[in-house]
């Protein structure tokens, strides 16, 4: 471990990267706003007020949930079984009912399991880099580059109901209309990609020196 | 008047006031833990990682520029026909109905959802778009060894556009879509669903790289 938390920084040689073009800086003045030479962008050891907003956006993120959740996504209206909302969990039990385990169980994993393990790890990840935590640093790191990559594909929901709306256009027949529960479930999958854009993943690394 | 416009630019933070930092190109920081590095050159396909968090800190892009140009081309060729053409053909007792992406942002946006439909609409359309426009804006001009006008802004929206794209998902959801009224009505995958299938595949190959690697290319090049 010695080896790991002894790893030259950029802060400790009096380098800063830049979050944009990657272009690393040697800051010579001590300036309020040093901007990258390269494209501009305000250089920074790390990102201000980081978990400040992405307590934020998480918090938003939380209270969305529950309406995204009961709230209906959509309602089908049709001439054979009559007038029907659903929710997102309903959507699932549904796939699975009509044989389609496979795909139930990625619409599950996309819409239930990734927003809960977003909200889930950006606190653990909010909460530890604010106790300047050194506790599994690496593992931290990888929870992550997890959410960042998976973070978007609780979307596939709300793609799936405007696909509906715009497929099932029958008339008196058959009609698809999107529901309230949607705009909060578009919100939750937002906020939580704002959290963790917010977040600083080089907080999960202070500095020796930083405690001062 | 020249010194107005570069004070106008400074505020925008897009010309450097005064030199209170040194560049050292020479050098790499890993993004999330902030470990430096001295910069090595990676052959094609060759992958550095931290040795301290393990993230990609550079890949060697399996295409040079012009291979990367000729993937944001047909790119482009694919999201124009995946835009036009039908995603799919829906056959209920004899009456049809077909429906391209713009239908059913549309419909959604009459149905009274016009928050979701922007978001659907930003997100499977206009980024995606931004994302194919800026690639070819920023990649042409490299490819003859000049940097385009307006570099810097154009690479600062390409980052920002492609974090917010989401082709990939959006075609996993036209078939979850599928699937589940495949027990209402026939259904048959019309040609935009396979111009999706390509553009979502031409996009990873395009984005493999990241864009720090174009970013360094292009400060070699005079402005």
């Amino acid at each position: 471990m010695a080896s790991i938390t002894a790893a030259p920084t950029a802060v400790s040689r009096g380098l800063l990267g830049c979050e944009c073009c990657g272009l690393v800086s040697e800051v010579i003045k001590a300036a309020n706003s040093a901007r990258c030479p390269r494209c501009g962008f305000a250089l920074h050891a790390r990102k201000p007020q980081s978990l400040q907003r992405t307590t934020a956006y998480l918090m938003s993120a939380v209270v969305l949930y529950l309406p995204a959740n009961t709230l209906p996504i959509m309602a089908t209206a049709s001439a054979i079984t009559g007038r029907e909302s659903h929710t997102i969990l309903g959507g699932i039990i549904e796939l699975w009912h009509t044989g389609s385990w496979d795909l139930a169980l990625i619409v599950f994993i996309a819409s239930i399991a990734v927003p809960i393990l977003k909200i889930a790890a950006l606190t653990l990840l909010a909460f530890t880099a604010w106790r300047q935590s050194r506790w599994r640093q690496l593992e931290r790191a990888k929870l992550y580059r997890l959410i960042e990559t998976v973070g978007h594909w609780s979307m596939l929901d709300v793609f799936v109901v405007v696909l509906l709306v715009g497929m099932v256009r029958f008339g008196a027949f058959a009609s698809v209309e999107p529901g309230a529960g949607l705009l909060a479930f578009g919100g939750v999958v937002v906020l939580t990609m704002l959290a963790s854009a917010s977040f600083d993943p080089r907080l999960i690394w202070p500095e020796p020196a930083s405690h001062d | 008047m020249q010194s107005t416009v570069r004070r106008a630019l400074s505020g925008l933070g897009l010309v450097d006031r005064q030199p209170a930092v040194r560049a050292h190109p020479e050098l790499v920081a890993c993004e999330e833990c902030d470990a430096v590095y001295t910069r090595r050159s990676l052959s094609a396909g060759e992958l550095a990682r931290c040795a301290r968090c393990a993230s990609v800190l550079g890949r060697g892009h399996l295409l040079a520029v012009d291979g990367q140009l000729a993937l944001a081309s047909g790119a482009l060729v694919v999201f124009v026909l995946g835009n036009v053409s039908d995603i799919v053909t829906l056959d209920l007792r004899g009456v049809h109905s077909q429906v391209t992406l713009w239908e059913s942002i549309w419909f959604t946006w009459l149905s009274g959802q016009q928050v979701v439909a922007l978001l659907a609409g930003a997100t499977a359309f206009a980024f995606p778009l931004a994302v194919i426009l800026l690639r070819l804006y920023v990649l042409t001009p490299l490819a003859a060894g000049r940097r385009v006008r307006g570099f810097v802004p154009a690479m600062r929206a390409l980052r920002w556009v492609t974090r917010w794209s989401m082709v990939e998902v959006f075609l996993f959801g036209t078939l979850v879509a599928i699937v589940k009224i495949a027990g209402l009505a026939s259904v048959v995958p019309g040609v935009g669903i396979f111009s999706f299938g390509v553009l979502t595949l031409l996009l990873a190959a395009n984005q493999a790289a990241g864009l720090h690697g174009i970013w360094h290319r292009a400060a070699t090049l005079p402005p």
